[in-house]
């Protein structure tokens, strides 16, 4: 038994055992463990995680939306569903002739792809990190103006009110899927802040760090473009 | 003309040899040709202008190449053109840049964004990139220039496309462009809306969303609408359109350009009108009477009583006792089943697509030169002795216009006061009601002032289009028009009101006729309409008046009220005694009407875009319409309860879809053979005009010279003679159920001469008692000094007049 390194089937059997061996010595002592205990503890997400989507409101509290149906356009699930609306003279809505009326998510069908982000004329819709959306009903399923829309302050309405798991604060940070997509997110823009500024976020900071990369160093002169 | 009577010349368009008609304009020919010019300003019905610049291509000329705008320049022989040369695409790229310069880009919020020809033209034709870097032009946006039109003028690129619509199409120029230099824009004239009965048509072809519609603002955006090609049955003309739904809502029609008929125009009424079909005023479930009101009930429980009251009828009174009033409304297939439905299974002749208010069935239905609406378009003399075409007719007006305007024809109206077309009117002659056939009778003589205008009469090719000018007027004096008009070769287009009148006529919605433009089965000119219905009724019917008449006295026990509501759309008439009078009242409609309000029994029916069908047209032109969204509730098209009435009462019609009725109609009918879905869908492009060449057509009606004098009713001593006419916007059942419509329609008065109301002691605004059929109606005096004096001009149904109101000529007297 002393051969352990020979190729004979029990060598291959104690090869493979020592791994497994040092696998678990690592994740019960050591820093290996890749499960986390949800629902007590909650794994950071990354930035450009697609959770559900919030309809952000600009910081005087005018909704962003103004019912352009260019995400149920975009909508390769179909699951958005838009109609606009004059805005009132005494009271408007949002900016402008027109808000969003009714804005529907059916998140049973809701691929989560972010293209509804991307064709966003206001960055009205936003992905949130918050991914807990299950229901008892399919009725539930579909997110109305009531639970898209965040509140005066920015926060979501979430429907587990309670949810201390859900971190709202991280929504003050900029959406990654926004930066990543928008033309803003070039790095001919470093420096210039492009955001609109939103109810709960204030006006996001500046692009920056983007001209390390070698492969985008130097491309285009953004001064011309502002 | 057509391109084949012109001569064709050569040239060369981006390096390929093609002919064109001389005359064509590069644009055209180049389009026709397969090589797309951009534009914003060009538009294949109007003249050209030149205002857009976006045409501009590169020709070879003797000096060199030029840049030139394809839209001004007819083709020649020879001519060399490159419609994607770098120079011409340069000049394209900055025309674009420059229309650009103020476009406020407000896409996302613009009622065109999607279907946009600048924003679909800016990413084939533009340059990318904008240069322009100032501030934008500000104006107020947007601002209402009528009850139905927006104006953005940010959005505006001056293309003058409404400008000139509303100047050479429609003859309203109500809107012009102001502060002409660097501030150019589009407005209306202090204090004078664009009130034009065709407004809509500007929002159509506006190429930006400077002009948008009020009923479709913020409604959908062009991705999420579906379409169906269809044809309008608000107007006679038979006008092409597009339907637009989403989510099971019509949203917006829009005109389709059929040569034949609309040329791509609606009327307001038209385009606008949709708003009813999705009304939450629309039936939605069977209704009973129960004492004063109504319940609901299943459909089952509604046919099985309204079943076994018609047997009953049938069986004690017999079938004369049976009667049905409308069908001019639906489609070609509904009137059929409800013609077949009288004669088969009720055993009654007694049925009329007409409520009193239009001209003799066989007249209609069988007349001999009956002429088509591109007639005028070769007529170098237009007789009009009818209804005021701008109220009534608008597709015809647009037509008659452009006629006497762009072809030079000359036009000769008749009418009691003054009309949309008389500033295109080579001869206006203002009559007075109730004179009408003396004024015939000089005319035809060439007497006097008439000397002129019969001589326009033997001039050419004659068209006529004849009707009632009021619905006072005698019916057969648009007959003894026709026939004067046919002496002389004329082709006549006859003038009613309901949208498919035509087509239930040639179903046999009429006492006297059957499907098909026949008048008795029995003279065998139908032998498989005989074959298909058996045995038919002998006894003569009753048409509308008449059904009137009798229900009123008792003895009609079952009457059938097709989508018609004769309380407030039969002149002459007092509707509600007929409906009190009529044992057993069955309605089958969209609405409660004043009338269905007083049947026995209410069953919804399905509306326009709801049903699939064929509609007949005043030429006879059959086309198409279609089914895009279903139907509110437990509603059903007519034919379908129909056949189940008959089954209840053991008779069955025996009618299984709408694609086979129309296929029975084409089997039975003789002037309807041949035309079938398949044809109609796949080979009439503009329609069919019936009978199809080979069909037969049994009913050749030549118009004849009446002798009125019995008919018509002389002005009496003290009396005035009345003028009762159908404007566009009214209280009809439509109308008043499209929010945006209903409140267009003006104020029920009666208009007379400032001399006349002298003459009998009254002043505008005072009260005037106007006795009539039904008692005495009571109207604010109004001037109008374009009646002729003495006439008294009352405009039909507008909200606010007593609902009993009618007429029974042209004549009553002032108290």
């Amino acid at each position: 038994m002393a051969d352990t390194t020979g190729t004979g089937p029990l060598g291959a059997f104690f090869k493979g055992m020592a791994v497994t061996g040092r696998q678990f010595i690592a994740t019960v002592f050591g820093k290996g463990l890749v499960t986390t205990k949800y629902p007590q503890e909650m794994r950071e997400k990354p930035q450009r995680f697609h959770g559900r989507h919030v309809l952000n409101r600009y910081e005087d509290g005018m909704e962003k939306c103004i019912g352009c149906e260019l995400c149920a356009g975009a909508c390769p699930a179909r699951c958005i569903y838009v109609r606009g609306a004059d805005n009132p003279d005494d009271r408007p809505v949002s900016p402008g002739e027109r808000y969003g009326f009714v804005y529907e998510i059916n998140m049973l069908r809701c691929i989560f792809c972010g293209l509804c982000v991307e064709a966003c004329p206001t960055e009205a819709i936003t992905h949130t990190r918050l991914f807990e959306m299950s229901t008892t009903n399919r009725a539930d399923a579909i997110y109305t103006k009531t639970e898209l829309l965040v509140d005066e302050e920015g926060r979501p309405n979430h429907m587990f009110e309670t949810d201390r798991l859900a971190d709202f604060d991280e929504l003050g940070e900029a959406d990654g899927w926004m930066r990543a997509t928008a033309p803003q997110g070039r790095a001919a823009y470093e420096g210039q802040v492009s955001w609109s500024g939103s109810a709960g976020v204030g006006v996001r900071p500046p692009e920056a760090g983007q001209s390390d990369l070698p492969e985008e160093a130097g491309e285009g002169d953004g001064e011309d473009r502002a | 003309m057509s391109a084949a009577d012109r001569s064709m010349v050569s040239l060369t368009i981006d390096g390929e040899a093609v002919e064109a008609p001389a005359g064509d304009l590069l644009i055209k020919a180049a389009e026709d040709n397969g090589a797309y010019i951009p534009r914003f300003c060009w538009h294949p019905r109007m003249n050209p202008v030149g205002m857009c610049r976006m045409c501009l291509v590169e020709i070879e000329t003797p000096r060199g190449k030029a840049i030139i705008p394809s839209c001004m320049q007819p083709v020649n022989d020879g001519m060399v053109v490159h419609t994607e040369s770098a120079a011409a695409k340069k000049a394209q790229e900055g025309v674009l840049e420059f229309l650009l310069l103020n476009h406020p880009l407000d896409c996302p919020v613009c009622d065109k964004g999607g279907e946009c020809p600048l924003q679909d033209q800016t990413m084939s034709y533009g340059p990318g990139e904008s240069r322009f870097v100032e501030e934008k032009r500000h104006f107020a946006k947007p601002i209402p220039i009528s009850d139905l039109v927006l104006l953005d003028r940010e959005r505006c690129i001056l293309c003058a496309r409404c400008t000139r619509f509303s100047d050479e199409i429609s003859g309203d120029p109500l809107i012009e462009f102001h502060h002409r230099g660097g501030d150019t824009q589009v407005l209306t004239f202090p204090d004078e809306p664009f009130t034009s009965y065709f407004s809509g048509n500007t929002v159509q072809i506006c190429p930006v969303g400077a002009l948008t519609a009020v009923p479709y603002r913020f409604r959908a955006r062009p991705w999420d609408l579906q379409v169906a090609e269809s044809t309008g049955v608000v107007h006679t003309e038979g006008s092409r359109l597009a339907v637009h739904a989403s989510q099971n809502q019509v949203l917006r029609f829009l005109g389709v350009d059929n040569g034949a008929t609309n040329q791509g125009w609606l009327s307001d009424k038209e385009r606008f009108g949709f708003e009813f079909i999705g009304s939450p005023d629309r039936l939605r479930t069977p209704l009973i009477r129960e004492g004063s009101g109504f319940r609901e009930a299943g459909w089952g429980e509604a046919l099985d009583l309204a079943g076994e009251r018609l047997r009953a009828v049938i069986a004690e009174q017999g079938g004369g006792a049976v009667a049905a009033l409308g069908g001019a409304r639906g489609t070609n297939e509904d009137a059929y089943a409800l013609s077949k439905f009288m004669r088969t299974a009720a055993d009654s002749n007694n049925l009329d697509a007409q409520l009193g208010d239009g001209l003799e069935a066989r007249f209609l239905a069988g007349l001999a030169g009956r002429g088509r609406i591109d007639d005028l378009e070769s007529a170098r003399t237009i007789l009009l002795w009818g209804p005021d075409l701008k109220e009534t007719h608008p597709i015809l007006y647009l037509r008659v216009r452009r006629a006497a305007q762009e072809r030079g024809a000359s036009l000769v109206i008749f009418h009691p006061r003054r009309t949309g077309l008389d500033d295109r009117a080579a001869h206006k002659f203002t009559y007075l009601p109730g004179t009408g056939p003396e004024v015939l009778a000089r005319f035809a003589a060439g007497e006097g002032e008439f000397r002129a205008a019969r001589e326009a009469m033997d001039e050419g090719p004659l068209a006529a289009l004849v009707g009632r000018p009021g619905l006072a007027e005698a019916p057969r004096l648009a007959e003894s028009v026709a026939a004067f008009a046919r002496r002389r070769g004329g082709s006549i287009l006859p003038l009613v009101h309901r949208g498919n009148t035509f087509g239930a006529l040639d179903m046999g919605a009429a006492p006297d006729l059957l499907p098909g433009r026949v008048t008795t089965a029995t003279d065998g000119s139908a032998p498989d309409l005989v074959a298909a219905w058996g045995d038919l009724p002998v006894a003569p019917g009753l048409d509308a008046l008449g059904i009137a008449e009798a229900a009123a006295a008792g003895e009609i026990g079952f009457l059938i009220l097709c989508g018609s509501d004769p309380v407030r759309d039969m002149a002459g008439f007092d509707g509600g005694a007929a409906l009190s009078g009529a044992g057993f009242v069955l309605a089958i409609d969209l609405f409660l009407t004043d009338s269905s309000r007083r049947a026995d029994v209410v069953l919804p029916a399905l509306g326009f875009a709801e049903k699939k069908g064929t509609v007949t047209n005043l030429e006879g032109r059959v086309q198409m319409v279609n089914r895009l969204v279903p139907g509110p509730g437990q509603a059903r098209a007519d034919w379908s309860v129909l056949d189940d009435l008959s089954a209840r009462l053991g008779r069955p019609i025996g009618l299984a879809s709408e694609e086979d009725i129309t296929a029975e109609i084409a089997r039975v009918a003789p002037a309807y053979a041949g035309v079938t879905w398949d044809y109609l869908e796949w080979e009439a492009r503009e329609g069919a005009v019936v009978p199809l060449e080979g069909a037969v057509q049994p009913l050749r009606y030549e118009p004849q010279h009446a002798d009125l004098n019995g008919e018509s009713v002389g002005r009496e001593s003290g009396n005035f003679s009345l003028h009762l006419a159908r404007t566009m916007y009214d209280d009809g059942v439509m109308v008043r159920h499209s929010p945006s419509l209903s409140r267009l329609a003006p104020d029920a008065a009666a208009y007379m001469t400032p001399a006349y109301a002298a003459s009998i002691g009254l002043a505008e605004g005072d009260e005037v008692e106007v006795p009539l059929v039904a008692g005495a109606v009571t109207l604010p005096v109004r001037f109008d000094p374009t009646l002729h004096e003495g006439a008294v001009y009352v405009p039909f149904n507008q909200p606010g007049m007593d609902i009993r109101f009618g007429v029974d000529g042209p004549s009553g007297g002032v108290s």
